[in-house]
């Protein structure tokens, strides 16, 4: 590897030899990956004690890395910024007990300071989210961002690249907390989301550049996540610890929880009824999500679904059929009627963009 | 003394004249055959030699030469035993030759002197007629298969000795009774699956319907067990039954494979090879020009189950055939060019578990059903018209009268198809699946809401510009089963819910 310019500020030694130690450690924290609890304790100890939670031969070497450690060894890549505790432009919002003491940040740490000195709004859920989650992620992703709020993820599967990809959709900017190096794009098939985000917005990670992806990531990149926002909203999750993580931390932290409903049937939305009985605001879209976060500020548009543009009634009411669930032109149609009128309809909801087709094509609808 | 023959031997589908020559002179005894012959011409020494001494005629003791004509084709299989038996008669003076050159002799001899039957008698009596020669000599059990082509005389053999009376100018024998294929295949062809057997799936039956007007290769897309292969299975029956000269083409392939029905195949055929074939199980090869399952099912339905299982190389294979209707095979020590145009049907679950938008059944990750997209997309399903969705029915639907019955499908089938010939006439293809850019926009202009329409697609990413040429050509279809000139916006519209792009999932693809 070459050696590159030093970054104008960079992080405190001590912070650069955090990184690196949760690095080292990164196989080892693995077994934790499930237990969300178990793993943010663990991530808030401090350096010493986590090397004391080392067993038998392998904490002395440790030990021994640990004092000869040289911030050298981490020399920045291009394009990445660091940003630690110690450092004005670390965002405020991430300040307290367990917070990663410094952040690497692609897009640079100014634009991530710009970007969360504006309201924060994370997009979470599950990675096994139905056409449903996927839909309303991206449409809260979208609504968001085109209303100047900062829209932040994880770039795991489901509610979080639906929520990126609804940013893109709008041409903002969001921000991606991921589980590994920077560098390595994990998994292979978000590399060209982190690629627009990298020109766009930002992507962070509290490991070193060359670190692989690993399942504890994602699972601590949450708690970033949480600890960022404003507001979490909660799109779909079952009732797992793992999925309602962000939901738990943001609640520890005093931060306002928000979910949306889904059937009480689905198992992808049993952790978001769940929360929604605890107390959880109940969000609709992205307008709700707006009310929450200027709520009581200023007299804002009541927010009244679709209802920008008038619908012929012949869509108005397929649209609403499919909306309670009759999703598909067998189910919409009677065998005895013909089915090219409700096609037609149907392929017109498409083409305006209220309609969109899910797996195994099924019609899915749009907020 | 010299003598000449004529016969054929096959060569994949292809069939190749061969002149049988035999030379008998005197020196030490001994029987010579050369010519690029297999083992089983070679073994024919023994058999020809049994058979005419079983049939009260003499073996010439004397150093005879067989030479097989032309002599760079490989000549395969028992179908030249009687020639070679009948060459050698003539040669030793035992028969007259002159008949000879008039007639094709096919059949392979057994040890008594009886003729026995042989793969390929029909294909033998079309090469035999297009060689202006006048009779075909054949076993009885090959009589009705030689007696489908017009203009050529059948002559029933039973035995060596019947053909030499053939050939001195004899009457032939009368065409036996002989079973010549076992009672289940004939039960198979009697037994047809019909559309009336669907119960609910209106949805994807209408497709199917409009498939089959088309000629359109179709994606039949559901979880398991919703009749997915049932809905394959039953699109043969609402196609228009085989012209003659297709049926012709269909029982030759059947005829060389062994399993021709009795007369002239009246169904379109229908292949439904497993996922684990091979590339040359699929489309042919091998070292004498295997014959593959696309071109099995030349005229008909080849229908892939399980679509994303098959291997990626096998089904870039298949992107020949689907574009011109025909296969070149070549090998090392052949080349050769086989029919093959078919209705593509091919099935796939919407998710490796098949329970996608099932509600929560499906238990598939997001990696899993990434991979299973990567599968399906690519070039194969860039060349299918249309998207079949099926989904699980409701028990109630199971009591429902069914949408349409096969005999009333095909009958809009076949108006719809008379519709697209004589609006194609000129354009030299019957279907509108067929038709290119430029004639798309001649025969499928749109009104200027259609148009706003397909431009709208384009621009939301909905459609490529392939995906256009398809969409365009269903929509023209769906026209013609309406019986509709002009391609209206609800012919568009419908075509545009049934486009196969809808399966990959719109909405995730990040």
């Amino acid at each position: 590897m070459t050696k590159l310019s030093a970054d104008p500020a960079p992080a405190c030694g001590d912070c650069l030899r955090r990184s690196w130690l949760l690095a080292r450690l990164s196989a080892g924290l693995d077994y934790r990956w499930a237990d969300v609890s178990r793993l943010t304790e663990l991530l808030a100890l401090d350096d010493e004690r986590l090397l004391r939670a080392q067993a038998g031969s392998r904490r002395a070497r440790l030990q021994s890395d640990y004092l000869r450690f040289d911030s050298a060894g981490l020399s920045p890549r291009p394009g990445v910024g660091t940003v630690c505790r110690h450092d004005p432009g670390y965002p405020a919002a991430l300040r307290g007990r367990g917070a990663p003491p410094m952040l690497y940040v692609l897009g640079g740490p100014d634009r991530l300071r710009d970007l969360t000195q504006r309201p924060v709004v994370a997009v979470v859920g599950t990675v096994r989210a139905s056409d449903y989650g996927v839909e309303i992620a991206r449409s809260l992703g979208r609504g968001l961002a085109a209303s100047g709020v900062t829209v932040l993820s994880g770039a795991s599967d489901g509610i979080a690249a639906a929520a990126h990809s609804g940013v893109v959709e709008a041409g903002a900017a969001g921000v991606a907390v991921v589980g590994g190096g920077l560098d390595v794009a994990w998994p292979a098939r978000r590399r060209s989301l982190l690629e627009r985000l990298r020109t766009h917005g930002c992507v962070v990670s509290e490991l070193p550049c060359g670190t692989d992806g690993r399942r504890w990531g994602p699972a601590a990149a949450e708690r970033v996540v949480a600890r960022l926002s404003e507001v979490t909203v909660v799109v779909e999750a079952g009732e797992t610890a793992r999925e309602l993580a962000s939901a738990g931390i943001a609640r520890s932290l005093g931060r306002m929880v928000a979910a949306v409903p889904g059937r009480v049937t689905s198992r992808s939305s049993r952790g978001t009824n769940a929360l929604l009985i605890d107390g959880a605001r109940l969000v609709r879209g992205a307008q709700d999500v707006l009310e929450l976060l200027h709520a009581g500020s200023a007299a804002r548009p009541v927010a009244d679904g679709t209802a920008c543009v008038e619908l012929e009634p012949r869509l108005a009411e397929v649209l609403e059929q499919v909306g309670e669930g009759r999703d598909s032109p067998d189910r919409l149609t009677d065998p005895a009627a013909d089915a090219d009128e409700v096609l037609l309809a149907l392929s017109e909801l498409e083409l305006i963009g209220l309609l969109t087709r899910g797996e195994g094509g099924r019609y899915v609808r749009c907020v | 003394m010299l003598a000449r023959a004529h016969t054929f031997t096959i060569e994949g589908l292809q069939t190749r004249h061969v002149t049988v020559e035999v030379d008998v002179r005197s020196g030490l005894p001994a029987f010579t055959i050369v010519g690029l012959a297999d083992a089983a011409i070679r073994e024919a020494r023994e058999r020809v030699r049994t058979a005419i001494l079983n049939s009260g005629f003499e073996f010439p003791g004397r150093r005879i030469t067989a030479n097989l004509a032309p002599g760079d084709v490989p000549k395969a299989g028992p179908g030249l035993d009687l020639a070679l038996g009948c060459a050698v008669l003539a040669a030793s003076g035992q028969l007259p030759g002159e008949r000879l050159d008039t007639h094709a002799l096919f059949g392979e001899l057994a040890l008594s002197g009886e003729l026995r039957a042989c793969d390929g008698t029909l294909a033998v009596a079309l090469a035999a007629r297009e060689r202006g020669l006048k009779t075909v000599v054949v076993a009885p059990a090959c009589a009705a298969e030689a007696r489908l082509v017009e203009g050529l005389d059948v002559a029933v053999a039973e035995r060596l000795s019947s053909a030499v009376r053939v050939l001195r100018g004899g009457s032939p024998d009368p065409p036996g009774l002989s079973p010549s294929r076992p009672p289940h295949a004939i039960r198979r062809e009697s037994r047809q699956p019909d559309l009336a057997e669907v119960r609910g799936q209106h949805h994807a039956v209408r497709a199917l319907v409009i498939a089959a007007a088309g000629g359109h290769h179709c994606l039949l897309s559901g979880p398991p067990g919703t009749g997915k292969t049932m809905l394959a299975q039953r699109l043969p029956s609402i196609l228009p039954l085989l012209s003659s000269q297709e049926a012709i083409e269909v029982t030759r392939v059947r005829s060389i494979l062994g399993s021709a029905p009795r007369g002239l195949a009246r169904r379109r055929p229908f292949r439904a090879p497993h996922h684990s074939i091979t590339t040359a199980g699929l489309v042919g090869g091998g070292q004498r020009g295997w014959v593959g399952e696309a071109v099995l099912a030349h005229n008909g339905v080849l229908f892939l189950d399980e679509l994303s299982e098959f291997a990626r190389s096998t089904l870039d294979a298949l992107r020949q055939p689907l574009e011109e209707g025909r296969i070149a095979i070549v090998r090392a020590r052949h080349a050769a060019v086989y029919p093959a145009r078919f209705m593509l049907v091919a099935a796939t679950n919407p998710c490796p578990c098949g329970h996608a938008g099932a509600g929560d059944r499906c238990g598939c990750t997001e990696t899993e059903l990434a991979r299973h997209r990567r599968r399906l997309s690519g070039p194969l399903i860039d060349r299918i018209d249309l998207l079949l969705a099926l989904e699980r029915q409701a028990p109630r639907t199971l009591g429902e009268r069914p949408l349409t019955s096969s005999k009333s499908a095909r009958e809009r089938v076949v108006e719809a198809r008379e519709r697209q010939a004589t609006r194609l006439a000129a354009d030299g293809i019957t279907m509108n699946a067929h038709m290119d850019a430029a004639l798309l926009a001649r025969h499928a202009r749109l009104d200027a809401t259609g148009e706003a329409m397909l431009q709208r697609a384009g621009e939301r990413g909905l459609l490529s510009a392939r995906g256009q040429h398809r969409l365009l050509r269903v929509a023209r279809t769906i026209a013609d089963l309406n019986a509709s000139g002009r391609v209206r916006p609800r012919d568009l519209g419908a075509a545009l819910a049934l486009r196969p792009e809808a399966t990959l999932g719109g909405s995730r693809a990040a």
